[in-house]
């Protein structure tokens, strides 16, 4: 899990102020973060968050009302075949064409896109014994979600984005793609950017992090860092919002006790007060802290928001 | 994009030509024994040496037997055929892919959204001009020896033959596409673009076609006013006007003794007319969709 990789170089992707709207409605907005090349991107949210707005931004499919998305430094628009060929893209739900073999959708993939890889692709369904010969539609979820990712792998393209590629997967073939993906890109160098509303599981596969709620950034950075800038305190039930820290993030209330994440100052952890217990605040719960913070506290480009209360507390949600 | 494009249209292709066979074998058997009619009744010299005078009765039995069936069979057929191919292929083109979801498949590869559709529809388009050729050659063999006692001017024949049903094919086609780039969905893209489609096509050959060129007029010298008297000039077959005393002239009013008409000879001026009409609809409508897939930003809202 590098941290500072990339900082030199020009990030794998840029978004600057990105947004998108529908009618008066903004799906998305004043999205701006960086992803350095190599990272595998956790883009977490639940649904409705603007997760598959700014993926079909980054991938061309959709044009930003403002702002715009780089990659490699370079503006990403459907316009170019060369913009088109900086991005694989995994799709929401695998769409593949049912009356196609997996072999004619290769042929497709060969036909659409110059630097194809044949051999990687073929290679893949061997691997992972699903027949050439076979239709699409006689494919089992998981199938298909593999012929698809494999489908973006051989466009050797050097960004790969994968829009919640394992929601209709049962666990094991959840882990098993996964674990294809982030090899994949440990070997190839391939930049990841992955997103997901089951937050489970990502910590294992993910070195950063970009938190997306209410069509705002709400947090982004390399896991490792976000996690050493924040605490858990547990406090008792009865303390008022008003005695917690300035830096607390959100809290929730247990049986008897309240779990707050609490970003940590530069001089480490702020020093509890009796009674209060402080301890590392794990992945899930750094993510969730951000998914729940109340909308008012979401301020306008600033990931981790300048000092506010927490609101109401709501409770811990069940995953 | 030509591999491409051929696998995702095979199926209609193959449906295509199923539908070219079955005209075909119709058009053998049935052309078979209205051609040996036509040669027993020594028709085609009773043409050339007086434009049927003289043999009405050969030509009113070879018309009894044959004529019905030209018109029921192949009318009702030949009006909607070419835009129900039309709108059956072009209807599917881009809708299934946003039914689908395979928009965001097709459109992220290596090749621009108005790239892959100029390629679909060029490819797409030329089966479509085979598609309809085929259909005119057989049906336009299957009718010559009609065709020698009607003219192809008249209604039912000139919408079969020549250009204009592959014109129609296009047209129907080339709304269907836009319209399924606006509605989203195969079959009410089909439709919204077959019903303008057929509005388009009768208003044109009812209103409009009988004025493509300023028709001509003759002093009609065997009507009742004329002075040759309906007596003094021969009984003639039905579609030749005594007037003109030719095959095929078509007649469009009778003022007194003066006939407007327009001669048999204007049959591929007007098919050229009314091609050209149909094809400058399609092309309009495929570079509308063309252009509206390369402008619009999103497809998810």
């Amino acid at each position: 899990m590098t941290i500072d990789k990339g900082i030199s170089k020009i990030p794998a992707l840029r978004a600057e102020h990105l947004g998108r709207r529908y009618g008066k409605a903004w799906g998305l907005r004043d999205c701006t973060f960086d992803v350095p090349a190599g990272a595998v991107t956790a883009l977490v949210g639940p649904n409705g968050a603007g997760k598959t707005t700014l993926l079909e931004m980054i991938t061309g499919l959709l044009r930003p009302t403002e702002g715009q998305v780089l990659v490699f430094g370079e503006t990403s628009r459907a316009e170019t075949a060369a913009a088109l060929a900086r991005v694989g893209y995994v799709a929401q739900d695998h769409p593949l064409y049912r009356d196609f073999t997996v072999a004619d959708m290769f042929r497709l993939g060969r036909a659409m896109n110059p630097g194809w890889d044949q051999q990687l692709a073929a290679g893949r369904m061997e691997a992972l014994g699903i027949p050439l010969g076979r239709k699409v539609k006689r494919l089992s979820g998981g199938q298909r979600a593999q012929v698809s990712l494999s489908m973006a792998l051989a466009k050797r393209a050097p960004l790969l984005v994968l829009d919640e590629p394992v929601a209709s997967l049962d666990p094991v073939a959840r882990t098993e793609l996964m674990r294809d993906v982030t090899d994949v890109a440990a070997a190839t160098n391939l930049t990841v950017l992955i997103s997901s509303h089951v937050v489970a599981e990502l910590e294992r596969f993910c070195d950063w992090l970009i938190v997306l709620s209410r069509g705002r950034v709400q947090l982004a950075g390399p896991v490792g860092e976000l996690l050493a800038a924040h605490r858990l305190l547990t406090v008792p039930r009865a303390t008022p919002d008003g005695d917690l820290p300035e830096a607390a993030v959100h809290r929730s209330d247990e049986n008897g006790r309240s779990l707050v994440v609490v970003r940590a100052g530069p001089d480490g952890p702020a020093p509890p007060r009796p009674g209060w217990q402080d301890g590392p605040v794990s992945f899930e719960q750094l993510v969730l802290a951000y998914l729940q913070r109340p909308a008012a506290q979401t301020t306008e480009d600033n990931p981790a928001p300048a000092a506010r209360r927490p609101g109401p507390s709501t409770k811990e949600a069940t995953r | 994009m030509i591999w491409v494009s051929w696998r995702q249209h095979r199926g209609q292709a193959a449906a295509c030509l199923a539908l070219i066979a079955v005209l075909a074998v119709y058009a053998i058997i049935e052309g078979t024994s209205m051609r040996t009619a036509f040669g027993n009744d020594n028709l085609a010299p009773c043409l050339a040496r007086s434009q049927g005078t003289g043999c009405e009765t050969a030509v009113g039995a070879f018309m009894n037997e044959f004529s019905s069936e030209v018109n029921i069979a192949f009318w009702s057929v030949a009006l909607i055929v070419p835009g129900l191919i039309g709108v059956l292929v072009g209807g599917s083109l881009i809708a299934r892919e946003l039914e689908f979801g395979t928009w965001r498949l097709a459109w992220s590869q290596t090749v621009p959204r108005a790239r892959w559709l100029a390629a679909k529809l060029a490819l797409v388009t030329g089966g479509l001009i085979v598609v309809g050729a085929a259909m005119t050659a057989v049906i336009t063999w299957y009718r010559a020896p009609m065709d020698q006692l009607t003219g192809r001017l008249q209604h039912n024949i000139f919408d079969f033959e020549g250009l204009v049903p592959t014109a129609y094919i296009l047209c129907a086609f080339g709304f269907a596409v836009l319209a399924g780039l606006l509605i989203r969905r195969s079959i009410p893209a089909m439709v919204a673009a077959f019903v303008p489609w057929l509005a388009i096509r009768l208003v044109i050959e009812f209103v409009f076609r009988s004025h493509f060129m300023t028709p001509l007029t003759v002093a009609d010298l065997c009507g009742p006013g004329g002075p040759n008297g309906p007596g003094n000039c021969g009984m003639g077959i039905g579609f030749v006007p005594q007037a003109t005393g030719r095959v095929g002239d078509l007649i469009l009013s009778m003022n007194g003794n003066l006939i407007t008409y327009q001669p048999a000879s204007r049959f591929w001026p007007f098919q050229f007319i009314e091609a050209g009409i149909f094809v400058v609809l399609t092309a309009a409508a495929l570079g509308t969709a063309v252009w509206l897939l390369r402008r619009r930003a999103t497809w998810t809202a």
